[in-house]
């Protein structure tokens, strides 16, 4: 699996899966993202990542509870593996190092949000 | 609110159930349920619009089904059993499927060709964005109320007064015509024939934006000049050439401009356009601008629908005119440039334009050859149904149903239709070029590159697809499985008869063809052929010097001519035959004596030296050629049909009669035959002719026996000697005379063609038929023999039914031709008459080769030896 790369909207996905806990769903997914990214995105493409995702081995998914809402019909609902959770380290230990190598940026930037 | 759901969620899930893996349906329709039911706040088109976006994006490549494996579609497997079993019959059926797909082939490469030359003839002003809103003005000339012709160049006043008048019309643009002019480039010369003077609009009006140049102020002062980028190249082997001078005889002139070429498709193709005011100096030296109608007017109207509103308008206008006795038998109308070239056949056009009956003729008998095409398909692929019973009743029986087995028909036909498609673009692609000049279309003209084509191609084949493949698929389809497979064949007498009526519709057309094929081709060899009133044989016409070259020049050329042996004569001119009216000026009014001279008729006016007639080898029937002096101050020669018009049955009765006009009197001396100053398609022309000592337009000679090529190098000598400055330009007068029948040639070229393709595409399905039908007759034939049939009772029992469809055929072909042909020579005035054997003959032959086809396969199946086909029962 190390040889798996993470894409950067993988990688969103990713971390709005761990963010959502216990209700990490296609919907309830792509609702985070608009929330806590502001970016727009079909429900497709959700499901289509959530898909590669778990082909990738980085979440695992269950079948959970319907409701009237959904027409009765169960969401999917995913949770990170191991070995998600690792790739998300990794991510940002790699780029934490790169910002640690350009100070003046990293100064710059993070000043300009203080 | 939540039971209220304008989309149903049963109709989307169903086409998701269709289309998206079955193990992601539950979640993906869940969350796009709980999605919906979150916009309830939204307006419902809102609601629907992003229902359905996200819908949409939900067809990727992970969601979507696989058409193999386990999660194929239902039908995949049936389809694939359907394509390989069709492929195999069209393997095995090896000359079924060639007949089949040549002759779709052939019906689509005719279809596409045809289509794309009327498309180019309609796309005549396409290039000009303005099109629609521009309108040119044209005279109607008129004898009381009747009209008696109509001339397209107008009076130089009428542009400006209409654009004053009238508060529909933005601006106008006139166009003047100047023929043959010199263009002097740093000393070189060139003959440049389409020139033409215009206002300033004129490059807006017509979309000539200016490459090079100022738009704002191009043609607005005199002595300006704006050259095509051919033209510019041509004169000074650059493009850029704004700055630059030349002159047009021995005027000075500046370029301001460089334009685009003007395109294949506009009625109006010039080289070169000088300021509108740099002819002022001709037109201001005239009194009344009333004399003489001798420009083309454009107007641009505010928008296209005012164009019915400006008639109207403009017909009180002319009416108001017409009442202050400006124009007395005349009116002005209007028609919109898009017009011009399929439906404008006037006086003076700019170019022989084209014609919209004979693109209709043509759109015609392209749908007439794909109906045989196809036609052809449905006959073969149905009489064959009858060996493909079995297959039908077999498949029924193991359970397949009506649809499944009509499908499976379908496909068949739709991968003949595939076949044949992709070798029509192979034909296509190889005959391009011919075509191309077969079809008179311009040599840049883009057949397989253009996406018309394709659209043209791809509708095409959907058409036929459906309209071949519905038909057998039905007839295979319905067959009852029993009684097949019982051997009880539905050899219905229904579907005989139908067969037998297509073939007959199919030899119905391909007769009409051939025939108006055989007519065009005669009545073009008539009109090549004919007496045209004169010699134009081993003449040559040399464009006149126009420069600084004085009469005595001419004279004294013409001497030296007629010195050598290789010249028999030499005669000067305003115009020669074969050149259009446009080279001639007309006058009406034109009277003899006290007769009053209200005669509206157009009588074209021949300058001619006393040379003349003798060179061409024209007639006089009556009085006397122009000698070198004459008695009278003005003589003049008339032809036959002036008299004509005149009602003088006598030709005697002229002679010294006067005639009064240009203000001058002149003195009937001679009456000339009749001779065809245009094609033998249009009709003679009332001409005088005077005797003219000014500087002619061209010189002809005649040339002795002998090798043209050296007579013509000699001719250029003697040239030389005269007029050093001026270019040698020549053409023979024969070649330039026939040039007019181009036309006729490319249409009797294009049906010949077009019968020929007709008459294949018709053989070949009979081919098949006849053969179909030997096949089935074999056992039949073997025991006739046995029984001591002769081959030849055999030959007759094969051929003779198909023989009677030819027949019946015939019968059905000719009124309907005679009716249609009649018409169509109707349109020249001099036409062969219809003779019978124009009929007989292309019927006589389309029955041989129907009966050689016929022929060939029952003949081969009468050698068959009784014992073989016999032997396995």
């Amino acid at each position: 699996m190390g040889k798996e790369h993470l894409g950067e909207f993988e990688e969103l996905v990713l971390l709005m899966i761990v963010l959502l806990k216990e209700d990490a769903y296609g919907l309830a997914i792509r609702h985070a993202i608009k929330e806590h990214a502001n970016r727009k995105v079909t429900i497709g493409a959700v499901h289509g990542t959530v898909n590669r995702l778990e082909k990738k081995g980085f979440i695992e998914s269950q079948l959970g509870g319907g409701s009237e809402l959904r027409g009765g019909r169960r969401k999917r609902l995913f949770t990170i593996t191991n070995s998600g959770k690792s790739i998300l380290e990794k991510s940002r230990d790699e780029k934490m190092a790169l910002w640690g190598k350009i100070p003046e940026l990293s100064i710059l930037k993070i000043g300009g949000q203080g | 609110m939540k039971k209220h759901l304008p989309i149903s969620p049963k109709f989307s899930d169903r086409i998701l159930s269709w289309c998206v893996k079955e193990e992601l349906f539950e979640e993906i329709s869940g969350d796009l349920y709980e999605y919906y039911n979150e916009l309830t706040s939204k307006p419902t088109w809102k609601r629907s619009f992003l229902y359905w976006y996200h819908f949409i994006h939900f067809l990727q490549p992970f969601a979507i089904k696989k058409l193999e494996g386990t999660q194929k579609l239902n039908l995949y497997g049936m389809f694939k059993n359907d394509i390989k079993t069709s492929l195999r019959i069209i393997k095995r059926e090896k000359l079924y499927s060639a007949i089949n797909i040549l002759g779709l082939a052939a019906g689509f490469v005719i279809a596409v060709l045809i289509l794309l030359y009327v498309r180019f003839e309609q796309s005549y002003e396409s290039y000009n964005p303005n099109s629609d809103k521009v309108v040119r003005i044209t005279m109607d000339y008129l004898d009381g109320e009747t009209l008696i012709d109509q001339d397209c160049e107008t009076y130089h006043v009428l542009g400006p007064m209409i654009k004053e008048e009238f508060p529909e019309i933005t601006d106008f643009a006139r166009a003047y015509g100047l023929d043959g002019m010199i263009v002097t480039v740093d000393g070189k010369q060139f003959r440049e024939s389409n020139v033409y003077a215009v206002d300033p609009a004129f490059l807006k009006m017509l979309a000539y934006p200016l490459i090079y140049g100022d738009n704002q102020t191009a043609l607005s002062q005199t002595g300006e000049v704006v050259l095509t980028r051919s033209s510019a190249i041509r004169f000074f082997g650059k493009e850029n050439v704004v700055g630059e001078q030349l002159s047009i005889s021995s005027n000075p002139l500046k370029i301001v401009g460089v334009i685009n070429d003007s395109p294949a498709n506009t009625h109006l193709k010039f080289g070169l356009l000088l300021s509108y005011t740099s002819m002022k100096r001709t037109l201001d030296k005239r009194e009344n601008p009333w004399d003489s109608n001798d420009t083309f007017t454009y107007l641009e109207l505010t928008n296209p629908d005012a164009h019915p509103s400006f008639r109207e308008n403009l017909s009180r206008f002319s009416d108001r005119l017409r009442e202050e006795d400006y124009i007395p038998d005349e009116r002005i109308i209007s028609q919109g440039i898009k017009d011009i070239h399929l439906h404008s056949h006037k006086s003076y056009e700019a170019e022989q334009n084209g014609s919209a009956t004979l693109v209709y003729f043509l759109l015609g008998v392209a749908l007439l050859v794909i109906i045989i095409a196809i036609l052809n398909y449905i006959n073969l692929s149905t009489a064959q149904a009858i060996n493909r019973a079995k297959e039908a009743g077999i498949r029924r029986i193991v359970g397949s149903s009506k649809a499944e087995l009509r499908a499976r028909f379908f496909i068949e036909s739709v991968l003949l239709n595939l076949f044949a498609g992709s070798l029509s673009i192979l034909i296509i692609w190889a005959v391009d070029d011919h075509y191309k000049s077969l079809a008179g279309l311009p040599e840049n003209f883009q057949i397989l590159t253009d996406p018309g084509s394709w659209y043209l191609l791809g509708t095409l084949l959907l058409t036929s697809t459906l309209l071949s493949g519905i038909f057998p698929a039905f007839v295979i389809g319905s067959f009852k499985p029993l009684n097949v497979l019982k051997g009880d064949l539905p050899n219905s007498k229904r579907g005989v008869i139908m067969r037998k009526a297509l073939v007959t519709i199919q030899f119905s057309i391909a007769i009409f063809l051939l025939i108006q094929t055989f007519i065009a081709g005669e009545q073009l060899s008539f009109m090549i052929n004919k007496d045209l009133g004169m010699n134009t044989n081993k003449i040559v016409v040399i464009n006149a010097p126009v420069l600084n070259d004085k009469k005595q020049s001419f004279e004294a050329f013409s001497n030296s001519v007629r010195k050598r042996a290789s010249f028999l004569n030499v005669g000067l001119s305003s115009t020669v035959p074969g050149l259009s009216t446009a080279s001639m000026s007309s006058t009406t009014n034109i009277g003899l004596d006290e007769e009053p001279r209200d005669l509206k008729n157009n009588f074209f006016m021949y300058l001619i030296d006393s040379n003349f007639f003798s060179t061409m080898e024209m007639e006089m029937i009556e009085g006397k050629d122009f000698p070198e002096i004459s008695n009278f101050e003005y003589p003049i020669v008339v032809n036959e049909e002036a008299l004509r018009i005149w009602g003088i049955a006598d030709p005697k009765e002229v002679i010294n009669k006067k005639s009064t006009f240009w203000g001058r009197n002149h003195t009937v001396i001679g009456v000339v035959k009749d001779f065809h100053q245009l094609g033998a398609k249009s009709a003679y022309l009332p001409m005088i002719f005077i005797l003219w000592s000014g500087e002619p337009d061209y010189i002809s000679v005649r040339l002795s026996e002998g090798e043209v090529l050296d007579q013509i190098s000699e001719l250029e000598e003697v040239y030389r000697e005269h007029f050093s400055t001026s270019p040698f330009d020549f053409f023979f007068l024969d070649q330039n005379f026939d040039a007019q029948y181009r036309a006729d040639r490319q249409f009797q070229q294009i049906f010949s063609v077009l019968s020929g393709f007709a008459i294949l595409i018709t053989c070949l399905g009979l081919f098949g038929l006849s053969s179909f039908t030997v096949a089935k007759r074999t056992k039949e034939i073997g025991i006739r023999k046995v029984l001591g049939a002769s081959i030849s009772q055999i030959v007759n029992l094969l051929s003779k039914d198909f023989i009677t469809l030819v027949a019946i055929s015939s019968v059905v072909a000719i009124p309907l031709s005679y009716l249609i042909v009649e018409n169509w020579l109707n349109q020249y005035s001099f036409r062969i008459s219809i003779n019978l054997w124009l009929f007989m003959l292309p019927t006589l032959l389309v029955l041989f080769i129907a009966f050689m086809t016929v022929f060939s396969k029952a003949y081969q199946a009468s050698h068959i030896n009784p014992a073989e086909s016999l032997r396995d029962e």
